[in-house]
C-alpha cells in the first residue's frame, strides 16, 4: 500500500509504503527522531530531522541515502551510541535512552569503521566477542569453529588480526555478529573492503539469518546490494525521509524511467553527445557500451534506441525499467518534489 | 553482572599477554627504581629533618608503589587510544555491558598486575634492602593499591575519553606526571618544603595515597591524618569514576 505524506513545512513530498509483513510488534519503532549536533561558533547541524519509521521483525531493512544524509547517525542512535535530541526510538521493545543496556543485549553491530582487536588472533577476537554476550565456554568454542569455517578463516585462526589484509579484517568483524543469536543485527556499510565472492557469501548468510527470524538493518552506498537484499527500504536525505517501501513500490516512484544499454562494435563518436543532450538521469560509457537512464515516454525511448542503433553496428541492446539506483538518483536530484 | 566484568577483563588480559615483556617490565620496574634511584639517593643524601632516623629506601618504598600504580593507570587509560585506532572502541560501546562495567573491567586486570608488582617490590625491599616492612598491615596496602590504581585510572580515563588526539593526551599525562609526582610526598618529606609547594602537596591525591601506603608498609608518618587522607583518596576515586562515566556517556 502506497502512502504519500506531504512534508510539513518545506513542501517536500514524502512517500511511504507499509511493509508487507505484519507490524503488530515491530523490531524497531522510531518516532519523530531528531539529532542535532551543536558546533562551537557555527550553526548546529540537524543530522536527523523528525524521522519516523518502523521495521518488521525478521525483515532486512535498508537505510539508504547520500553521504551526510543521516544514516550513520540514525544507526548510532538505534545502537545506543548517540543520544537523540528529540523524539524516541525503541529497539526490540526497549527505549534506546531509558533502557540502553537492554537494547545492547539484543543487538550485534558492525560499525562503518574497520573494528577489531588487532593484537588478538582471529580466534580470540571471536571468543572475546562471544564472552561479552555471555556464551558458555563450550558453546563459544563450537561457535567460533563454525563461524571461522563459514567465513574462510580457519587457516588464519591463530594469526593476529594486525597481520591480515583489510578484507580479512572486515571478514573477522562481520563474522562476529554470527557468533551470537541477538534478534537484531545492524550493519553500517558492511561490504566495504570485501571481495565480490565474500560479499555474496555474507549476503547469503544475512538472508539465512533473516529467514531464521533475525532482523537485519543495514546502510549501504552500493544500491545493487540493497536491491538484492532488502525487503524494505527507507531512503533519507538531510535527515528526513524521502521515500519508503519495498523494492517494487519504490520502483513505481520512478515510473517512466528506463535503463538502456547499447553495445556497439565500435562506439560511434556522436552518440554520447546525443544522449547527453536529452538530459539523462545518468550516463556511463564502458569500452564500446553506452548505458544511460532516462525519464521519457516509452515510445520516445524506443525511437531514441532506434536512432542510436542506426549510428553503428549494434551487438547488444537492453531496455529495462528503473533500477533502485535510478530511483535514488531521481529522488536525490529533487524529483520527489514534483510528485 | 559478573560475566560482563570477566569479559572485559579477559579481553584486557589477552591483549596484555601478547606482550609478556611489557608485563614483566610492569612488574619489576618499581623494585628496579628502588634499587637504583632509592639506593643511590640514600647514599648521596641523608635526611636532615623529618624521618631522620629512617633510610631513604624505607621512605621511598611507598613512593615507588604510588608511582607504579600511577604509571599502570595512565598506561591503561592510554589503551582507549589503542581501541580507537583499532576502531573497536565504538563497537565495544554497543556490547551488552554498562559503561561502568566497561571502565571497571578495563582496570581490574591491571589492578592484578599492580598487586603482583607491589608484592614483589615490598618483598624484595625487605629481602634486599633491609627495609623493615610492617607485614601485619598488608590488607591496608592491598586496599590502597587497588583503590589507588583504580582512582588514577578513572582520573586519566576522563582525559583519554574527552581528548581525541593521542599526542594531546601524551602532553596532558606528561604535565600530570611532572606536577603531581613532584608536588607530593612521593620523593621527599613535605615538612622542609617552601609553603606554597607544601600546600600544593597536601592538596595532591598522590600525597594522600602515598602517606597511607607509607604508614601501612613501614609505619612511617603521622597516623592521625591517615583516615582523612584515605577518605580523601576514596572520594577522589569516586569523583573520578563519576567524571569518567560522564565523559564516556557524553562521547557515546
Amino acid at each position: 500500500m502506497l502512502h504519500r505524506e506531504f512534508g510539513e513545512n518545506r513542501g517536500a513530498v514524502r512517500t511511504a509504503v507499509t511493509p508487507a509483513s505484519g507490524m503488530s510488534s515491530p523490531a524497531i519503532e522510531v518516532e519523530h527522531l531528531v539529532k542535532v549536533f551543536e558546533r562551537r561558533g557555527r550553526p548546529p547541524v540537524r543530522a536527523v530531522d523528525g524521522l519516523s519509521f518502523s521495521v518488521a521483525k525478521g525483515s532486512i531493512f535498508g537505510l539508504l541515502g547520500p553521504n551526510g544524509a543521516g544514516k550513520t547517525t540514525t544507526l548510532r542512535v538505534l545502537t545506543t551510541l548517540t543520544r537523540p535530541t528529540g523524539g524516541r526510538a525503541r529497539v526490540a521493545g526497549y527505549d534506546v535512552v531509558a533502557s540502553a543496556l537492554d537494547v545492547r543485549r539484543r543487538i550485534a553491530v558492525v560499525i562503518q569503521e574497520h573494528a577489531a582487536d588487532l593484537l588478538l588472533t582471529v580466534r580470540d577476537n571471536l571468543l572475546s566477542f562471544g564472552r561479552f554476550h555471555g556464551l558458555a565456554r563450550d558453546v563459544l568454542r563450537a561457535r567460533a569453529a563454525s563461524v571461522m569455517e563459514r567465513f574462510g578463516l580457519v587457516e588464519h585462526a591463530g594469526r593476529k588480526v594486525q597481520d591480515l589484509s583489510g578484507g580479512f579484517r572486515r571478514r573477522v568483524q562481520v563474522a562476529k555478529v554470527l557468533m551470537v543469536d541477538t534478534p537484531l543485527v545492524f550493519l553500517d556499510e558492511f561490504s566495504t573492503g570485501m571481495d565480490p565472492l565474500l560479499k555474496r557469501a555474507v549476503m547469503d548468510l544475512l538472508r539465512e539469518a533473516s529467514r531464521a527470524g533475525r532482523t537485519i538493518v543495514l546502510t549501504t552506498q552500493v544500491l545493487t546490494e540493497a536491491e538484492e537484499l532488502c525487503d524494505d527500504i527507507l531512503i533519507i536525505n538531510r535527515g528526513r525521509q524521502v521515500a519508503r517501501g519495498d523494492l517494487h513500490a519504490l520502483k513505481l516512484l520512478s515510473e517512466g524511467v528506463y535503463e538502456v544499454s547499447l553495445t556497439f562494435d565500435a562506439l560511434p563518436p556522436e552518440v554520447e553527445a546525443e544522449v547527453a543532450a536529452l538530459g539523462p538521469l545518468r550516463v556511463r560509457t564502458t569500452g564500446s557500451t553506452l548505458q544511460f537512464s532516462i525519464k521519457a515516454d516509452e515510445r520516445d525511448v524506443l525511437a531514441l534506441v532506434n536512432r542510436l542503433a542506426a549510428r553503428g553496428h549494434v551487438r547488444r541492446v537492453e531496455v529495462g525499467g528503473a533500477s533502485l539506483e535510478d530511483v535514488f538518483v531521481e529522488l536525490m536530484s529533487g524529483g520527489e518534489d514534483t510528485r | 553482572m559478573m560475566h560482563e566484568l570477566r569479559a572485559v577483563m579477559y579481553r584486557e588480559a589477552r591483549i596484555r599477554a601478547t606482550n609478556l615483556l611489557f608485563i614483566f617490565w610492569d612488574v619489576v620496574y618499581p623494585i628496579g627504581y628502588l634499587l637504583v634511584f632509592g639506593v643511590g639517593l640514600n647514599s648521596a643524601v641523608r635526611f636532615t629533618t623529618g624521618p631522620a632516623a629512617v633510610d631513604y629506601n624505607a621512605f621511598f618504598l611507598a613512593g615507588v608503589l604510588g608511582m607504579a600504580s600511577f604509571g599502570i593507570a595512565s598506561n591503561t587509560a592510554w589503551s582507549f587510544f589503542l581501541d580507537r585506532d583499532n576502531g573497536i572502541y565504538y563497537e565495544m560501546l554497543t556490547y551488552p555491558i554498562s559503561r561502568a562495567q566497561y571502565l571497571v573491567g578495563k582496570v581490574l586486570f591491571n589492578i592484578l598486575i599492580a598487586l603482583v608488582q607491589a608484592a614483589i617490590t615490598i618483598g624484595l625491599a625487605d629481602a634486599l634492602l633491609g627495609v623493615s616492612v610492617w607485614w601485619a598491615m598488608s590488607p591496608l596496602v592491598v586496599l590502597m593499591v587497588v583503590v589507588g590504581t583504580a582512582g588514577w585510572f578513572f582520573f586519566y580515563a576522563i582525559f583519554a575519553v574527552l581528548i581525541r588526539r593521542n599526542d594531546a593526551f601524551n602532553t596532558v599525562t606528561s604535565v600530570f606526571y611532572f606536577v603531581l609526582l613532584f608536588a607530593s610526598s612521593m620523593f621527599y618529606p613535605l615538612e622542609p618544603l617552601p609553603a606554597p609547594l607544601r600546600a600544593a602537596a597536601y592538596a595532591n591525591p598522590i600525597t594522600w595515597q602515598v602517606d597511607v601506603l607509607r604508614y601501612a608498609t613501614t609505619s612511617l608518618g603521622d597516623p592521625s591524618w591517615l583516615p582523612l587522607e584515605f577518605a580523601g583518596f576514596a572520594g577522589f576515586t569516586v569523583a573520578s569514576l563519576a567524571g569518567a562515566l560522564t565523559a564516556l556517556r557524553r562521547d557515546a
